[in-house]
C-alpha cells in the first residue's frame, strides 16, 4: 500500500473536468484507489465521489493506492495533481 | 476496427432521382383529392426531379426567363382569374407560351374548372392536368412535403429501432451482440417496437431523421435459437409502430477495458445520419449490465436534457459553486468539514 498527500495547486480547484480525467486513469490500473480528505475516505475510481470532495486550491488530499500496480498508478496520479490538472 | 461513426457515415444511400407523373398521381389522388383532367395516359410517363413547386404566375403573364417548367406547376386563384380576365387573343397567346414548354404537370386548385382551350392544348401537348378541392396554400404545402419524402436519402440501417417513451433509440452494433433481445426487452416492459434488423432511414425536411421497416418485414424478429417470431401477433398492437423520428443513436460495445468511456456526460458525441448529426452514446456491455433498464435511463435523460435540465451540467455547476465557496472563506472557522451540515433527528 503506498499513501500520498497532494496538495491542490489550480485556481479552480478538482471540478468536472479534472474529477472525470482523475476517475479516468485511475480505472485504467487494477489497484484500489481511494482519496482522503477531511478523514472521509473515497473511491477514486468513482466520479460521483470524487465530485463530492469539493476540493479546492490549497487544500490537502491524501491518496492510497493498493494492488498491483499500485507504485505506477501512484506515480501518474500524484503527478497529474502536482501538474494542478494541467490548468497551471 | 474502424469507428462506427465512419461505417454509418460510409452506407450506400438509396436516392431515389426522380419519380414519374404516374406514381406522384397514384399516390396523390387519395389523399390530396387529385382529379386528373387530361385524357389517357398521355404524359404519365413524364419525370418529376424537383421536390419543390412552382406556381407560373409570371410564366403565364409572358415572362419566362428563369421559368422552372420542370417542377410540378400549381395554378391557383390568382393564375386562374388572370387567364380568365384576358382577350380571348392575349389568352390563346399566353397559353401558346406556357404550353411550348415541357412540364411534368399541371394541378390546379381550389376546383377551378380549366377552359376548353386549357385542356385540348394540354392534351394536344401531352401534358397531364390534375384537380384539387385543396386551397393552393395547404395543397403547396402537401405536394411539396411528399416530393420531399420520394426525392429524399435513405439508408438502410442493420439494427434494432424501438420507441422508448416516445424517444426513438436506433441500436446498433455488431451481429450477434444481442440487439433484437434487447429490443424484446424492451417490448415486454411497454415500448414499441418499430423496426428490427433492417431499420430504413430517411431525412424529412433538413434537420429530421425518420425510421421505418420495410414493407415486407415489418415487426418480425428474428431471435437467436430460437427463430422468427412477429412482435405484432405476439404482444399485440400496442407493442408496435410504423415509423417514428430517430433521435438518438446507443451504440453496443463489447466492454473494452482498454477504452475509455464518458464518465459524466459532458463531453457527449453526435453522430452524422444523412447529414442530420443526432446524439451518439457508446454503451460498454457486460454480463449483469441491464441494458434495458439503461435504455429507459437514456431516453428518460435525452426528454429531462430536452426539457432544459441536464444533469452532469447542473451538478458541474453545483460542486464550481462549493470550490468557490470553500477558495473563499480560506481561514474557516471549521477545521473538520462534515459533508452534511446537521443531522436532525429521523426527519424528512
Amino acid at each position: 500500500m503506498i499513501e500520498k498527500t497532494v496538495t491542490i495547486v489550480n485556481k479552480a480547484g478538482m471540478h468536472t473536468r479534472p474529477a472525470s480525467i482523475l476517475v479516468k486513469i485511475a480505472s485504467k490500473y487494477k489497484s484500489d484507489f481511494y482519496i482522503i480528505k477531511n478523514g472521509f475516505q473515497i473511491n477514486g475510481k468513482s466520479i460521483i465521489g470524487v465530485m463530492s470532495l469539493a476540493a479546492e486550491q490549497g487544500s490537502e488530499v491524501t491518496l492510497k493506492f493498493e494492488g498491483p500496480d499500485e507504485s505506477k498508478a501512484c506515480a501518474e496520479i500524484v503527478k497529474f495533481f502536482e501538474e494542478g490538472f494541467g490548468e497551471i | 476496427m474502424k469507428d462506427v461513426k465512419k461505417v454509418i457515415k460510409d452506407f450506400k444511400q438509396v436516392e431515389k432521382e426522380s419519380i414519374t407523373v404516374e406514381f406522384f398521381f397514384n399516390a396523390a389522388k387519395e389523399r390530396f383529392k387529385l382529379t386528373k383532367l387530361t385524357e389517357g395516359d398521355k404524359g404519365l410517363d413524364g419525370i418529376i426531379r424537383d421536390k419543390h413547386i412552382h406556381r407560373p404566375g409570371l410564366a403565364l403573364a409572358g415572362y419566362t426567363e428563369l421559368f422552372t417548367f420542370d417542377r410540378v406547376q400549381i395554378l391557383g386563384n390568382t393564375e386562374v382569374r388572370y387567364l380568365r380576365q384576358l382577350s380571348p387573343e392575349l389568352r390563346t397567346r399566353a397559353l401558346k407560351k406556357f404550353f411550348s414548354f415541357r412540364m411534368p404537370c399541371i394541378c390546379i386548385t381550389f376546383n377551378n374548372k380549366p377552359t376548353e382551350e386549357f385542356m385540348s392544348m394540354a392534351n394536344k401537348k401531352g401534358v397531364p392536368v390534375f384537380i384539387t378541392p385543396l386551397e393552393t396554400t395547404r395543397f403547396a404545402y402537401f405536394i411539396n412535403d411528399f416530393l420531399d419524402d420520394q426525392l429524399s436519402p435513405q439508408i438502410a440501417i442493420h439494427g434494432s429501432f424501438v420507441d422508448v417513451y416516445g424517444v426513438g433509440i436506433l441500436f446498433y452494433g455488431r451481429s450477434g451482440i444481442g440487439k433484437s433481445e434487447i429490443a424484446l426487452d424492451l417490448v415486454e416492459r411497454g415500448h414499441r417496437l418499430v423496426a428490427d434488423d433492417v431499420v430504413m432511414i430517411s431525412r424529412k425536411g433538413d434537420g429530421i431523421l425518420m425510421g421505418t421497416g420495410t414493407e415486407l418485414v415489418k415487426h418480425f424478429m428474428e431471435i437467436r435459437g430460437l427463430g422468427i417470431i412477429d412482435v405484432k401477433s405476439v404482444f399485440g398492437i400496442r407493442a408496435i409502430r410504423f415509423q417514428k423520428r430517430a433521435e438518438l443513436l446507443v451504440n453496443l460495445e463489447e466492454w473494452d477495458p482498454k477504452k475509455e468511456y464518458t464518465r459524466t456526460g459532458l463531453d457527449s458525441e453526435t453522430i452524422d445520419i444523412l447529414g442530420v448529426e443526432i446524439p451518439f452514446i457508446r454503451l460498454p456491455i457486460f454480463p449483469g449490465k441491464n441494458i434495458t433498464v439503461i435504455s429507459e435511463i437514456i431516453a428518460l435523460n435525452y426528454l429531462c436534457k430536452h426539457y432544459g435540465y441536464d444533469a452532469a451540467k447542473i451538478l458541474s455547476e453545483k460542486l464550481e459553486q462549493a470550490i468557490r465557496r470553500k477558495a473563499k472563506d480560506k481561514d474557516g472557522k471549521l477545521e473538520f468539514e462534515r459533508a452534511v451540515e446537521y443531522l436532525e433527528h429521523d426527519f424528512e
